[in-house]
């Protein structure tokens, strides 16, 4: 018995037994007496959804409220990883002095490639060598700090962008702008970029980089330790785009206000955007059940199906550019023998992976150029699933049976359905697949080798064109290069699409480019999928983005 | 003072574990395959980018360079930067941690309270009716996977009943709870928002219900298995027999003896419940520590992953610290 009790004479320690129990009993009776509480609250009141439900519905007929499957993870956009979902906000947030403009195509819209305008900017031209592109501003229109915005901020912006190395000092490369000093100020309203070559491609580009920064805001944050203010703008939001940010709650919720001082053209057509963060699919699709959400941007395919005949809900189906592909690694065995990379071509289903894992909700794309891309014809991919020429063609090769690995993305359902129909397909014709799926990181440190024999990527390009195409995807050591292609024809016109602007004469260039491809075949084009996206029946305004960054300022919502 | 000894000598041995923890953590983290940098840069980017933002990160300093510069970064607080927001590593934390802490430490003690009333009740009915159903219930919460239990949880309560908020956060917005520590139910309660408090609370409901249905079934096997042992100790059956009194046997001989061993069984549970909230915080749109750290993994955030390892770390020996303080004063025969 002595055992259980405190020896006498010993002093007694900062807390007794018994306090330690009565202070956890405590705290336990607190916490769930809280929990009844907040059940109760509610329970009783209101339906639960009332706590969150009626400040977010009830706020004000003309707020939109959106689900997003992360939160941003940087509002620098020079700096930012590859973030969709920040990306997409950088488009609305910032003011971008051009944009795409909006087309009609079978009864829904979509941006428009070809009609690059001005937006916060007064005009964006050329010179008539197509060289010297001249950017005049607005007079007039002001941050959130009160600053106008003038040239000084768009030099500072591109110089800072040029100092970073990163996003937009990438892609002006394509249009000859490798240099901070070819960017001028000619006066408080006027910048010109000298390129130092002319580009069929500069709008388009620009379209993607011409975003502008409060310089005198920024300067207040910089340092010599840190002269671009990165970490201030990594978590202070942009001002003076189409939306300001009229709260950031960190991982949880993103409001946008739209900006009255908007200039330009297609101003927001709602005044109030919540973008709430809801990362399980499952939870997006009940909330747009229940009216707690009214647009779900990150449902998973095997939902939407089900939601096409849900009560209050629409999916708003739309083409898209993205193309779904399987890159063949043309310098690994067995697919550096072309007969090889035929053969794994034919032995694709393409309509059974469009029926099975899209639901039909996917087009059959017969070239390596994107449909809707300028420049596609249908006879630039003549491959279609046929068992009997794969094996043909494996014979031709000299070869009964070839083994190969087939990587895809982890965590992606769709890559791995498509992964096990080909897989079954190909063993078919004799061609083997052990299939094997990689996190972010792994994936991207085997792509840099360019020795995965097989890899499903999928992906849209940024600018509609096939000389961005070329630059990105074809060309001997481009970053998406996965399949290790080099052919010095295409090269050659790569080179040569550089100072060719006129569309008819690139016609012919991009013609070549796909009967080259389809000859060598280095990929595997299964499909282009269409966009889904399930919205409240009240929803209206939705412009498919061809960069797939959604314009918020179209979309509007009837209360 | 023996007890402010023993806690100062711990503290001091902490200093040589964690720092194994730095180095191995600062290690293993760059053995494995992938690249940071590559997930950063966009498609257009050079061999020329890349190097700049390896050296905007410090990766191209050599590798004893790095680590210098990482302990010398942490010693001052500084946990470096993250590679995929370009934030502090450190204020990211500090958002992080918070939230995750309140969800398991609100669980752990939940899950502490349930399992000793019904273990003790369990035990004193052993061999009955209550006794199998408490059981067999226990077994059951804990044999389900956490992220179907609490989708399950939030397609019920939520979608069906209406009784909880939407799983898309932890507090509403619009109560404009102010941010101090990150745990939203701590920081309404030092900033006196009531709706806030509320908000927060309701938020809790079905994402600590998840988790202590998880963790709750060990805890209380423990103090079943416990209270059997004293209940047929001889100790236990003189008293009895003495004829004290019910709630004088059940407080002072049996509550008492029954928990001694509960102290270092719940800082395990800690640990688990810990790596528990990944998943729950996925399906509850908590935005925690959790999915932070996973999400540092997957990019190879290297200040990430290494920031919250040493985190886990320093945790778990402060709970294991705390747990055997406790079991001393709780139980006489365990000298510290």
């Amino acid at each position: 018995m002595a055992g259980f009790l405190r020896p006498d004479g010993e002093k007694s320690p900062l807390l007794s037994r018994r306090s330690v129990l009565q202070l956890g009993g405590g705290v336990a009776l607190l916490l769930a007496t809280g929990c009844a509480a907040g059940t109760k609250a509610g329970g009783a009141g209101a339906p639960a959804t009332a706590g969150a439900g009626t400040a977010a519905g009830g706020a004000a007929a003309s707020t939109l409220r959106i689900a997003v499957n992360s939160y941003i993870s940087s509002w620098d956009q020079d700096f930012v990883g590859f973030d969709l979902i920040g990306l997409m906000l950088h488009k609305n947030v910032f003011p971008y002095m051009i944009d795409y403009g909006v087309k009609d195509v079978a009864g829904g819209r979509i941006l428009d490639t070809t009609a690059v305008g001005p937006t916060f900017a007064e005009s964006f031209e050329p010179d008539a060598d197509n060289k010297v592109w001249t950017l005049k501003l607005r007079k007039g229109v002001k941050f959130a700090s009160g600053n106008e915005m003038t040239a000084k901020d768009v030099k500072w912006s591109k110089d800072r962008a040029f100092a970073a190395k990163a996003n937009v000092a990438g892609i002006y490369r394509l249009i000859g702008l490798t240099k901070a000093d070819q960017v001028e100020i000619v006066d408080d309203y006027t910048v010109r970029f000298r390129q130092e070559f002319p580009s069929a491609l500069t709008r388009q580009i620009q379209a993607i980089a011409l975003y502008v920064f409060d310089s005198e805001e920024a300067k207040k944050h910089a340092t010599d330790a840190d002269p671009w203010a990165k970490e201030w703008f990594a978590k202070n939001a942009p001002t003076g785009g189409y939306f300001n940010v009229e709260k950031a709650v960190q991982g949880q919720e993103i409001v946008l206000a739209a900006n009255t001082g908007y200039p330009g053209p297609d101003a927001p057509k709602t005044a109030k955007i919540r973008l709430s963060v809801v990362p399980a699919a499952s939870n997006q699709r009940l909330q747009l059940e229940k009216g707690d959400i009214d647009i779900a941007l990150g449902i998973a395919q095997r939902d939407i199906k089900d939601l096409k005949n849900a009560e209050g809900i629409k999916v708003i189906s739309a083409p898209s550019n993205a193309q779904l592909t399987i890159q063949m690694s043309v310098t690994t065995a067995p697919f550096d023998d072309p007969k090889v990379r035929q053969a794994f071509a034919h032995a694709v289903p393409y309509e059974q992976i469009i029926a099975n894992v899209y639901g039909g909700e996917a087009r059959a794309c017969k070239s390596f150029v994107p449909l809707d891309m300028p420049g596609y014809v249908d006879t630039g991919y003549p491959y279609t699933h046929d068992v009997a020429k794969a094996k043909q063609l494996l014979a031709e090769a000299g070869k009964t049976s070839v083994g190969s690995e087939l990587v895809y993305e982890s965590g992606n359902e769709e890559q791995q359905q498509l992964a096990v129909l080909v897989q079954s397909e190909a063993r078919k014709a004799g061609i083997e697949l052990k299939l094997t799926s990689l996190d972010p990181a792994t994936f991207g440190e085997r792509r840099e080798k360019r020795n995965i024999p097989l890899q499903v990527t999928m992906g849209e390009l940024w600018v509609n064109d096939v000389e961005y195409m070329l630059g990105t995807s074809f060309v001997k050591d481009a970053n998406l290069n996965y399949s290790n292609y080099n052919n010095p024809e295409i090269e050659q016109i790569f080179e040569q699409s550089h100072t060719v602007v006129e569309e008819s004469e690139r016609a012919k260039l991009w013609l070549k480019v796909q009967e080259i491809l389809a000859r060598d075949v280095p990929w595997v084009i299964v499909c282009q999928p269409n966009f889904n996206l399930p919205v409240r029946a009240e929803v209206a305004g939705w412009v498919q983005p061809m960069d797939g960054l959604a314009r918020l300022r179209y979309l509007s919502i009837a209360k | 003072m023996r007890v402010l000894r023993f806690v100062l000598r711990r503290l001091l041995q902490l200093v040589p574990v964690l720092l194994g923890v730095v180095i191995l953590t600062f290690l293993l983290v760059r053995v494995l395959p992938g690249d940071p940098i590559k997930t950063i840069l966009g498609p257009n980017a050079s061999e020329a980018d890349a190097a700049a933002a390896r050296a905007r990160f410090g990766l191209d300093q050599p590798l004893w360079q790095q680590f210098l510069d990482y302990l010398g970064g942490l010693v001052t607080g500084d946990f470096g930067t993250s590679i995929q927001s370009g934030g502090a590593v450190a204020s990211e934390m500090a958002v992080r941690l918070g939230p995750t802490l309140e969800l398991v430490v609100i669980a752990l003690i939940i899950a502490l309270v349930i399992a000793t009333v019904l273990g003790i009740w369990s035990a004193r009915r052993a061999g009955g009716a209550g006794d199998h159903t408490v059981r067999v219930g226990a077994l059951v919460g804990n044999s389900v996977p956490e992220f179907w239990l609490g989708l399950v949880l939030i397609l019920v309560v939520y979608s069906v009943l209406g009784w909880a908020p939407a799983p898309s956060g932890r507090v509403d917005p619009d109560t404009n709870l102010s941010l101090i520590t990150g745990a939203d139910l701590l920081d309404a309660a030092l900033t006196a928002n009531g709706p806030a408090f509320l908000s927060a609370l309701h938020h809790l409901m079905l994402p600590v219900a998840t988790l202590v249905i998880v963790i709750v079934a060990p805890l209380l096997r423990s103090v079943r298995a416990s209270a059997l042992e004293v209940l047929r100790s001889e100790a236990y059956t003189a008293a009895a027999t003495h004829g004290l009194r019910d709630r004088l046997l059940l407080r002072g001989y049996l509550l008492r003896a029954t928990l001694a061993r509960l102290p270092a069984l719940a800082a395990l549970v800690f640990g688990f419940a810990i790596g528990s909230t990944v998943l729950i915080e996925y399906v509850f749109s908590w935005q925690g520590f959790g999915q932070w750290a996973l999400r540092g993994l997957l990019f190879r955030d290297y200040p990430v992953v290494q920031a919250s390892v040493l985190v886990i770390a320093l945790l778990y020996v402060l709970v294991f610290l705390i747990a055997d303080v406790v079991q001393a004063i709780l139980d006489p025969r365990v000298r510290i």
